[in-house]
């Protein structure tokens, strides 16, 4: 494992998680996210019949692929792959033209109604690079994100995912993504709202 | 397994109607050209008449195109960013030199056409097919590779664009054809035959375009979860009315029996069937842009 490069990855621990909201407030507020977009949320979904029903709750972030598909299509080379892998979009080269809405397997990419860009969650590089974690990460009251590099042995993070049983959603798409959860709930992450079937 | 979406983030749809406009009429255009080559490319004198009328359209109707998606892209005024900052992973850098390619390709062709220089004109035919079907074929790339899709990510999205594209260009010139030869000329007499012809042609695109709809949805339907619920949404969801009767019935199963049952060989049956087409077409952009992003992906 020495001596390979960065990879940053964050790592949700489900357990801990009680879908208080702190992360997506604390990314609001961190990144001026305006009303109507969100960069980070907390899905919630209700499962089973009462008395034994229980509410799930799953954040989700910007998975910052090590294939991003985002990239790929990108026409103007706006997404930009970091070599820690952190995926941002240059805000002075988008175009807006919604092709990398339209191929993310996450739907976690908007508009910004004002700028008429396209924005996501980027793990809140400029944080990272003044050595702090992203506002998620430390805004958790119950330590549930963890933030680090997976390639580094002696990280908080990669302990933590070589002694749990990790997952993260939708591998089929391909993209590799970089957004690990422990105790994911199938259910939680397929459930759509009937309404839309 | 009793689940209920109490609360999730759906951020606004990425195409909309724009897009489809924009594919509806890249379609006209590529359909519309490769119309004209049949003539002036292949030699195929009965079509001559049909030549000068098909590459004035392919040439309006593709400046008219990219209109739709400078409205679109939130950015106009950064749109040369696009011929600048190049990125060839992406079928939009294709699109961007294509888009600009084939009008000149189709304005020097149609140029040495009226000018009757038939060797010049048909060397430009010949570099305007390829372009014709890239212009079209493109578009079909850019939904294919929105792989989170299902509806859209299959490599049957190229082929089938370009069926449509024929499909839609051969009606859309029986229109023209007849309000110009009606409207626009001395002797106002139609030619008959010709109409006739194209007609033909139409049914036996219409039955390929029904062949590669119908392959993709039998696919669909048994493919992957994503894949099944995209083909449920067409087939009995919200998008079944516009996929089922317009598009298909409407748009091409009767205007097939129109234009093949020999009972029904009129002009004004013709014309009938070419309108239903135009509007199917224009209904099956909409329905694959639409639908194929209809279903939340979280």
């Amino acid at each position: 494992m020495k001596g390979k490069k960065k990879r940053l990855a964050v790592l949700v621990d489900l357990r801990k998680c009680i879908g208080c909201d702190a992360c997506s407030l604390a990314c609001k507020s961190e990144n001026d996210v305006p009303l109507g977009v969100w960069r980070t949320w907390v899905k919630k979904v209700e499962k089973g019949q009462y008395p034994h029903s229980k509410e799930f709750f799953l954040p989700i972030l910007c998975n910052n692929c090590e294939n991003p598909i985002c990239v790929t299509v990108c026409p103007v080379n706006a997404g930009i792959k970091r070599p820690d892998g952190i995926v941002y979009i240059d805000p002075h080269r988008c175009i807006g033209c919604r092709y990398c809405m339209a191929s993310c397997p996450y739907g976690v990419r908007y508009i910004h109604p004002r700028r008429k860009i396209a924005e996501k969650c980027y793990w809140c590089h400029h944080r990272v690079d003044a050595g702090l974690e992203p506002a998620c990460v430390q805004a958790c009251p119950t330590d549930a994100l963890l933030f680090g590099d997976m390639n580094d042995p002696e990280s908080e993070i990669s302990k933590v995912a070589a002694e749990n049983a990790i997952q993260v959603i939708k591998p089929e798409s391909g993209t590799d993504p970089h957004t690990f959860y422990i105790a994911l709930d199938i259910d939680s992450v397929e459930a759509i709202k009937s309404e839309d079937k | 397994m009793d689940t209920q979406v109490l609360y999730n983030i759906l951020h606004q749809e990425a195409f909309g109607f724009n897009i489809a406009m924009y594919f509806y009429l890249t379609g006209l255009s590529a359909g519309s050209f490769i119309l004209s080559t049949l003539a002036y490319g292949f030699g195929m004198n009965q079509y001559k008449s049909i030549g000068r009328v098909g590459v004035v359209l392919a040439t309006l109707l593709l400046v008219i195109a990219p209109f739709f998606l400078l409205i679109h892209i939130g950015m106009p005024h950064r749109a040369w960013h696009l011929f600048v900052y190049l990125n060839m992973s992406s079928p939009i850098t294709w699109g961007s030199f294509l888009l600009v390619l084939y009008p000149i390709n189709c304005i020097i062709y149609g140029y040495f056409m009226f000018k009757e220089k038939m060797k010049q004109t048909r060397i430009f035919a010949f570099i305007g097919i390829p372009l014709a079907i890239a212009v079209h074929g493109y578009t079909g790339f850019i939904l294919a590779f929105g792989k989170a899709r299902a509806l859209w990510n299959t490599a049957l999205m190229p082929i089938l664009f370009l069926a449509s594209a024929i499909v839609s260009g051969i009606a859309l010139m029986i229109l023209v054809i007849i309000v110009k030869d009606r409207f626009f000329t001395k002797a106002k007499s139609i030619n008959r035959d010709l109409i006739l012809n194209l007609g033909k042609l139409l049914a036996w695109m219409i039955v390929f375009d029904l062949f590669l709809v119908g392959s993709d949805l039998l696919v669909l339907s048994i493919s992957h979860s994503d894949a099944q619920t995209a083909a449920h949404l067409i087939l009995v969801g919200k998008f079944s009315i516009l996929f089922l009767v317009i598009e298909n019935l409407l748009g091409k199963i009767i205007p097939f029996i129109l234009l093949v049952v020999p009972r029904f060989r009129t002009l004004t049956t013709v014309v009938i069937a070419s309108l239903l087409v135009v509007v199917g077409i224009f209904i099956m952009r909409y329905v694959v842009v639409l639908a194929g992003e209809f279903v939340p992906l979280l």
